[in-house]
């Protein structure tokens, strides 16, 4: 969460010659990060981020606190003044004389502290120019005097406080519960609530809900010009509560914002406190009940140990002068030879752990101080996953032989999945998707790629794309099977090309590539192309990584060179449009122990080109050798396979 | 040319009838290489191999009279030497005459160009760099229960610290499973528990994988891709953490850039940090990019005890640190690539694909 703090009333909390610039600096660097500092309207202003496990530096005292605590590690003196804790209730001594009752009904469960007061002879009007700035500049729109007053306080202590119309109270009744299912408020910002149940409320005397607890106060009891008894009201919620309710409502205010986190009790009757001294001077108000506190389990301070040993080796270094470092962030602190033990004060209670306490020590050492160093200790020993391996040399493969990598959405619309005909009952559907185009988890990468050489080919004609991604296979009651899945797209028959890939790809892994077993090679359904309106035939080859890894066989094996040479020779057929080259090639290399090879050197139209090469590995061959194995090849072409050599 | 060596000829032969056969066999072999269009190799072999004429003339030399054989040896060598010559020259010639018809101005013939994405060329960059320091890609998954993207990482239910990640839930028809939630992991974080999972220590582990968020802007898309550091060993310090950072960024941006740590909050670290690194255009002076000088990396932390503890792991033995960096986030900030708009990333306009 960012807060905004004008300098000038940082100045109320804390007494440094810090320049905002160096403030900006140090506190950053030990604490809450100043994104940014400037100015508007003369005032300058700091733009703070908060961490949300620290509710106590939410405010102007707390980032004073902070600042007080770090700037003297930089040599800057800096005092934390009017500590909030250090308001001492005076109310309880004068003499009250008691007008108007409240009859207050809660449960510690929901609401820890209560503490509220009744105030008469309220004015209600225009609060003084300074106040009216202040406001505005750390972004709360001021409204009139009693309002402002509560978000001072708000903005000042961490701590929100809210103002009713006591005449708007029915019976001076307050009677906090939880909500019960489909009740209505309508709250000061006119909005009507339908509440989903469990959220804090109160009911007053004629039985009305008058409050959305630590969200908003209700339209009904609002300050009024025309106001003048008024309930001055702080507490502290069961952040859970809250927050439920605020994410239920999507009412996202500053209040909520802080009783979600959790706040600090014992800061409820101080806020008060000051809240009627405020009240008094700017509004004319004087005390009309006794002060209602109640709080049945107040805070009892916890300690937390940490070894000196611990210390030194999360840090790296012997921190000295610990004592010296927590003391001013609220940590009473006492050191024995071994070990560090802290009172962790009442707003602190994100400290629990002997590691919180390191960080607090760390962070006011200085990040900044602390060397760095390369780990020293004996790496592990791992072996790399082989698939990655693969993968990315597929990847490299692929762009050397000219081929553009794609990276789609791993989530696709439901208009592709009908498109392409995939089971929706059978892929996994996002609850709470962003937009329809993200929506079902790809059960393949056909419809993403496709999508994409649509787009494309309105300013290409030709393409050859490649994605390896995961595609999400279903499993009942379990996570999906991801599995890496490789997909090469051209526009334009390619089929040959395609396989041929394919055969390269397999070489990688020391494989044959087997069709139905490690991939395929197919040209995109023409219905499909149709309606996804890609006019251009379109080439796929889809390639299993997982199981070529599998079966992979990596390790080559050594031929020795043949000592003599080979005898080649060519021969072209014309061939009938049912010939298939690869039965003839395989019973043709098989004919004769002295066919090394058959390979097709050549196709076109209805001619085919064979290369056969002849060898021996002990001895060199003289044509009268050849001769004979010349004459069976030509032969088993005759008869097996009804073609003759052209001459 | 007749051929004059085959027939057997075992009476002896004059010298100068000798030296005549010889410097006729040279005038033919010179008419042969100068209207030859064949390679220099074959000439070699046809006019200076074992069955040219020459070298038949030559193997008949012992019928030449014993003291004139020297002279005769002499001038064998002159006719070998100018029939070398001649077909080295005639090969430079030919050289020279493709020299003469290249125009040096035509564009290049290149090989085929193909492009890998950005972010493969980033992550093999990252695998590489942290692999020095033994740092082992691993993959985790990429949909996860939501025990491992926030349960196991200290974030129960309805922690607040969870709206801090646009998470996306998928539906589960499965009534059983209405407390066991499925998650588009919103960072690669869930792969600590389960790389502790594997019982093997000490762990030094990149796990780099896609994750998602429900936001969409010029610096974010649904999906993009983490790299998650994680180490776990004993007597872990925050200067190892640093040492690490300070390593990567020197490898990745360059050896003039600089990292530095400031205290953040992750309910999972225990410190936590944000990593900043110094700005690549304005070197830290500071300039409109950067926050004075620094732009910022990412966060990072040491492990909380409680991760430990979900994985496994003896905390009074064994700490650790942990670092999570955008792929994307990462190749942007480098400097001089002007990419200012990471939704180009995954457009798969290949007039943007082929510019990398």
């Amino acid at each position: 969460m960012n807060i905004l703090i004008p300098d000038s009333w940082l100045q109320e909390f804390l007494k440094t010659k810090a320049t905002p610039q160096q403030l900006k600096e140090y506190l950053s660097l030990c604490g809450p990060s100043v994104e940014r500092i400037y100015k508007k309207n003369g005032e300058i202003l700091y733009d703070i981020e908060i961490t949300s496990n620290r509710p106590d530096a939410m405010s102007v005292a707390g980032i004073a606190r902070e600042a007080a605590a770090i700037l003297p590690r930089f040599g800057i003196a800096a005092t934390f003044l009017n500590d909030p804790y250090d308001i001492k209730s005076k109310v309880e001594s004068r003499k009250l004389k008691v007008e108007k009752k409240l009859f207050i009904k809660t449960d510690p469960k929901l609401n820890p502290r209560w503490a509220s007061i009744v105030l008469s002879g309220v004015h209600v009007g225009p609060s003084p120019t300074r106040l009216i700035k202040l406001l505005e500049a750390t972004g709360i729109r001021p409204v009139n005097n009693v309002v402002d007053i509560t978000n001072y306080l708000m903005r000042s202590y961490g701590q929100p406080t809210h103002a009713f119309d006591y005449n708007e109270i029915g019976g001076g009744k307050m009677i906090l519960r939880t909500s019960r299912k489909g009740e209505k408020i309508v709250t000061l910002d006119g909005k009507t609530h339908v509440l989903p149940g469990g959220d804090i409320v109160i009911e007053d005397g004629n039985e009305r809900l008058i409050d959305l607890c630590g969200i908003m106060g209700g339209y009904n009891s609002s300050i009024k010009n025309s106001t003048t008894s008024v309930v001055l009201f702080t507490q502290t919620y069961n952040p859970e509560n809250i927050r439920k309710t605020s994410m239920a409502l999507a009412h996202r205010t500053d209040a909520a914002g802080l009783f979600e986190k959790g706040l600090d009790s014992e800061l409820v009757l101080p806020t008060l406190v000051r809240g009627i001294t405020l009240m008094e001077e700017m509004t004319g108000a004087r005390l009309a009940s006794k002060v209602y506190d109640i709080y049945p389990s107040p805070y009892k301070p916890y300690t937390v140990s940490v070894s000196k040993k611990k210390v030194t080796a999360y840090i790296g270094e012997d921190i000295k002068n610990i004592e010296k470092i927590l003391t001013p962030l609220g940590f009473r602190t006492k050191i024995d030879a071994s070990s560090v033990t802290v009172t962790v004060p009442s707003f602190r209670k994100d400290v629990t752990l002997d590691v919180d306490i390191i960080e607090e020590a760390a962070r006011m050492f200085g990040y900044h101080n602390i060397a760095a160093h390369l780990p020293a200790s004996e790496p592990p020993v791992v072996l790399p996953d082989v698939e990655l391996s693969y993968e990315q040399e597929i990847k490299t493969r692929l762009r050397d032989w000219g081929y553009t990598e794609l990276y789609t959405y791993s989530m696709i619309p439901e208009k592709l999945m009908d498109m392409f005909g995939l089971n929706k009952h059978k892929a996994y559907k996002i609850a709470n998707p962003l937009s329809d185009e993200w929506v079902y988890m790809r059960p393949t990468l056909l419809p993403g790629i496709l999508a994409a050489i649509k787009e494309n080919l309105k300013h290409e004609h030709s393409l050859q794309l490649f994605e390896l991604g995961m595609t999400y296979g279903y499993r009942q009651h379990d996570l999906p099977k991801e599995t890496p899945v490789l997909m090469v797209a051209w526009t334009g028959n390619r089929l040959r090309e395609a396989k041929g890939l394919a055969e390269a790809i397999a070489a990688l892994f020391g494989l044959p590539f087997e069709e139905g077993v490690y991939g395929s090679v197919s040209e995109a359904d023409a219905e499909i192309l149709a309606k996804m309106e890609i006019t251009e035939p379109v080439t796929i080859l889809t390639v299993h990584i997982e199981e070529m890894v599998r079966r992979a066989n990596p390790v080559k094996k050594y031929i020795p060179i043949p000592k003599y040479p080979p005898v080649i020779e060519d021969f072209s057929f014309v061939v009938p449009p049912d010939f298939r080259v690869g039965p003839f090639i395989d019973v043709l290399s098989k004919i004769h122990k002295l066919i090394q090879s058959v390979t097709l050197l050549d196709g076109y139209e209805n001619k085919r080109t064979f290369r056969v090469t002849y060898l021996d590995t002990a001895r060199t061959l003289t044509n009268l050798d050849v001769a004979p194995v010349h004459q069976k090849f030509l032969e088993y072409a005759a008869e097996k396979f009804g073609i003759s050599p052209v001459i | 040319m007749t051929d004059r060596t085959d027939t057997p000829n075992q009476e002896p032969i004059p010298t100068p009838n000798f030296i005549g056969m010889l410097i006729e066999c040279q005038e033919d072999a010179l008419a042969v290489i100068a209207d030859s269009n064949k390679a220099a190799d074959v000439l070699r072999i046809e006019l200076l191999g074992a069955k040219s004429s020459l070298s038949k003339l030559t193997r008949q030399i012992r019928l030449v009279p014993d003291a004139d054989r020297a002279q005769v040896g002499t001038v064998v060598n002159d006719v070998k030497k100018s029939i070398i010559d001649a077909i080295n020259k005639k090969g430079a010639s030919k050289i020279n005459d493709l020299r003469s018809s290249f125009d040096p101005t035509m564009p290049g013939i290149r090989p085929p160009e193909g492009h890998l994405h950005i972010v493969t060329q980033a992550i093999e960059e990252i695998t590489r760099i942290f692999e020095r320091i033994s740092f082992i890609r691993v993959r985790h998954p990429e949909v996860d229960w939501d025990w491992y993207a926030f349960g196991a990482l200290n974030m129960p239910a309805n922690h607040p610290a969870r709206d801090e990640w646009e998470t996306f839930f998928l539906e589960t028809r499965d009534k059983k499973q209405a407390t066991r939630k499925m998650v588009l992991t919103p960072h690669t974080s869930n792969g600590q528990v389960r790389e502790m999972e594997k019982k093997k220590l000490p762990i030094r582990m990149i796990n780099i994988a896609k994750c998602y968020r429900r936001q969409i802007d010029v610096s974010h898309t649904p999906m993009f891709h983490q790299f998650e550091g994680l180490y776990i060993d004993r007597n872990v310090s925050i200067g190892h953490l640093k040492g690490v950072l300070d390593y990567f960024v020197k490898q990745f941006f360059g050896p003039e850039r600089k990292a530095r740590i400031r205290p953040f909050h992750f309910q999972f670290t225990e410190p936590s940090f944000e990593v900043d690194i110094s700005c690549g255009v304005c070197n830290g002076a500071g300039c409109k990019l950067c926050k004075q000088g620094w732009l910022e990396l990412g966060g990072a932390g040491m492990v909380h005890p409680a991760v430990l503890t979900n994985g496994g792991i003896d905390t009074t033995k064994y700490n650790g640190f942990a670092f999570g960096w955008g792929v994307e986030r990462c190749f942007m900030m480098k400097a001089g690539t002007h990419l200012d708009d990471i939704r180009l990333l995954y457009s798969n306009d290949v007039r943007f694909l082929r510019q990398f």
